[in-house]
C-alpha cells in the first residue's frame, strides 16, 4: 500500500525491511497471537489501558499494578492511519517495562489502532514493529 | 512471426496513444469549470480557475488557510465556512466536523472542489498570513533532541506576528522523501526581529519534517514557510502571569518574554519549566537572566526524574505544587501553557483550583 511506504506518512513507513505481502504479515502475526490465546482486541485493550494511565501523569513514570513502569512522551501533531480511513492519532510514544521479566516495549497510539482494527503489528524492521509474542509477555505476564 | 509481433506492438502503441488523447480531451471538456468567483467575507472577491480544491485555489491567490497535511484531508486544520456553493458535504470531511460546525456550514477547504462560484467566510487574521522565503542563518543544539534554528527572510521581507503564534514550515525533498510536508512550529524569537525568526524544534522519532531539520538542514539552505497562525498570544493586560511549558513548548514562552523585555513590563511573572532530567534543561541561563531584567520574574525549573549524577538541588516532582509560591492575586492572574494535552489538563485543574479564572488560561496544546 502506498501510504505504508517511506515518506508517505512517516520517515521509514510501516513495512520496514519485510518482503512479505501485507496480508501475510498480518496472518503470520495472527497465528502467533492465536497460539498465545490472545486476540488483537485483548492486546489493544491492554495497550490502551497503560496508555491512558500514563497519559495523565505526563513527564513521570507511572508504576502500574506494582510492576509495569509506564511512560508516555508526547509530541506535537497527529498522524492518519496508513489504511487511509478517516481518523487522526496523537504523536506519542508509550514505553512499558515489565519489571518481572525485564521486557521493554514501545508503541504509539497508531500502533494500538492498527492492532485493534487491522491486526497489523507493522512489518519486521519497522521502527515501531511489535513482535506479538514479546508484546504479550511484556504487558500480560 | 517477428513481423506479426512488431505489428501487434505498433497497434497496441497506437491504441494506447489514442486512449491517452481521449483522456486528455475528456479532462479538458468535462473538468473544465472555467473561471469561478470566490466571495470572501462579503467584502472581497477573487477569481480562480475552477477544478482545484478550495485550499489550493485560495493559496494561489496568496490566501493561506492552515494545513498540516498539505491538503490530503488528514489533519482537519483547513476549515472554513462556506455560505454559498461548494457542493455536498463529503464523507471525508464529516469526522473532522462537530455537529455545531456542520450546522454552521463549516467545510474542509481541501475537500471542497471549486466547480462554480462560491462564497466563504474566513477570519480576518487569515489575510495576515503570507508565504515567506528564508535562508537558514543559525542552527544551535539546545539538547540531545532539541535544536534552535534561525531563519533570515530574503529580499528585505519582514514578518509581523504576535508573540506566541506559530508558522508552518515546508520541507524540501530529501533522501527518500519526494513529497513536501508542512508542520507547525511556534515562533521562539521576538516579534521585534521582523526580518528573521527562530523556531525550536524537537526531533520526533520517524518524523519527516523534524528528521529533515535535525539531520539534513544546513546553514545557508533555503526554506519556505507560511504564517503567522494561531490565537495563542500574549494578552495586553496588567495581570500576573503564569507560564507553564516544557520541552519545545518553551518556544512561544521565549518569544513572549523577549517581547516583554523590549516593550517593558512590571507584571509579576513566573515561568515553570517541567522536565524529566538535567539533560532536558536548556536556555537556562537566558531564562534566569530575565530575573535581572524584569522587576518581578521567577524562572522555576522542576525535574521529575533527576538522576543522582545530575546533582540536582532544585525543585523536584511536578510543577503544580509550586504555583502557590508565586500566587498573589488569583482573580487577577493569567496563564499561558504550551505542551501535551495531559500537562495542560492537569495544570488547568491546578490553577483553577487556586482561583485563576479558566477563561484567563490560554494554551497551545500539542495534541
Amino acid at each position: 500500500m502506498q501510504r505504508m511506504q517511506p515518506g508517505a506518512l512517516t520517515l521509514n513507513g510501516f513495512l520496514g525491511s519485510d518482503t512479505r505481502p501485507l496480508n501475510e504479515i498480518i496472518d503470520d502475526d495472527a497465528k502467533v497471537l492465536a497460539r498465545l490465546h490472545y486476540s488483537q482486541e485483548d492486546v489493544a485493550a491492554r495497550m490502551e489501558y497503560f496508555f491512558r494511565i500514563s497519559w495523565e501523569t505526563f513527564l513521570g513514570d507511572e508504576l502500574v499494578d506494582g510492576k509495569y513502569e509506564v511512560q508516555t512522551d508526547v509530541f506535537r501533531g497527529k498522524l492518519p492511519c496508513p489504511y487511509g480511513h478517516v481518523g487522526l492519532y496523537r504523536k506519542a510514544i508509550t514505553s512499558v517495562t515489565n519489571s518481572t521479566n525485564g521486557i521493554s516495549v514501545i508503541w504509539t497510539p497508531l500502533n494500538i489502532h492498527m492492532i485493534r482494527d487491522h491486526g497489523f503489528f507493522e512489518g519486521k524492521g519497522s521502527a515501531f514493529r511489535l513482535e506479538p509474542d514479546i508484546l504479550v509477555r511484556a504487558i500480560f505476564e | 512471426m517477428l513481423a506479426t509481433i512488431f505489428k501487434d506492438i505498433a497497434v497496441l502503441t497506437a491504441l494506447s496513444g489514442l486512449l491517452a488523447v481521449i483522456l486528455v480531451l475528456a479532462e479538458r471538456i468535462f473538468n473544465n469549470y472555467g473561471q469561478c468567483k470566490i466571495g470572501i467575507n462579503g467584502k472581497r472577491e477573487i477569481e480562480v480557475k475552477g477544478g482545484n480544491n478550495l485550499l489550493a485555489s485560495l493559496g494561489e491567490k496568496q490566501i493561506f488557510l492552515p494545513s498540516a497535511c498539505g491538503g490530503r484531508g488528514s489533519c482537519g486544520a483547513c476549515k472554513c465556512k462556506v455560505t454559498q456553493g461548494g457542493g455536498p458535504l463529503l464523507p471525508t470531511e464529516k469526522p473532522f466536523l462537530s455537529q455545531a460546525e456542520l450546522a454552521d456550514g463549516i467545510r474542509l477547504s481541501c475537500q471542497v472542489k471549486v466547480k462554480s462560484d462560491l462564497a466563504i467566510q474566513i477570519p480576518d487574521s487569515i489575510f495576515n498570513i503570507r508565504k515567506f522565503a528564508a535562508t537558514v542563518a543559525e542552527i544551535v543544539d539546545y539538547t540531545y533532541d532539541i535544536k534552535g534554528i534561525t531563519f533570515k527572510l530574503i529580499s528585505g521581507e519582514t514578518v509581523d506576528f504576535k508573540a506566541g503564534q506559530y508558522v508552518q514550515l515546508l520541507t524540501e525533498p530529501y533522501a527518500k522523501m519526494k513529497q513536501r510536508v508542512s508542520r507547525a512550529y511556534s515562533i521562539s524569537s521576538k516579534p521585534e526581529d521582523r526580518d528573521s525568526l527562530q523556531l525550536i524544534i524537537r526531533l520526533v522519532p520517524e518524523g519527516i519534517c523534524t528528521t529533515w531539520v535535525h539531520n539534513y538542514l544546513k546553514v545557508g539552505d533555503k526554506v519556505s514557510f507560511t504564517g503567522p497562525y494561531g490565537d495563542f498570544y500574549l494578552r495586553d493586560t496588567q495581570a500576573d502571569i503564569f507560564f507553564v511549558a516544557g520541552g519545545s513548548g518553551k518556544a512561544p514562552i521565549k518569544s513572549m518574554l523577549e517581547h516583554l523585555q523590549v516593550v517593558g513590563t512590571t507584571r509579576r511573572m513566573s515561568y515553570f519549566f517541567g522536565a524529566r532530567g538535567l539533560r532536558d534543561l536548556y536556555l537556562t541561563e537566558e531564562m534566569f537572566s530575565f530575573e535581572k531584567v524584569f522587576s518581578d520574574f521567577s524562572y522555576i525549573p522542576v525535574l521529575s526524574h533527576a538522576a543522582p549524577e545530575d546533582n540536582w538541588t532544585g525543585r523536584t516532582g511536578y510543577v503544580m505544587p509550586y504555583f502557590q509560591e508565586r500566587l498573589r492575586d488569583p482573580a487577577n492572574s493569567e496563564a499561558y501553557l504550551c505542551g501535551s494535552p495531559g500537562m495542560i489538563d492537569a495544570v488547568i485543574k491546578g490553577l483553577t483550583a487556586l482561583g485563576v479564572p479558566k477563561d484567563k488560561i490560554y494554551f497551545d496544546s500539542f495534541g
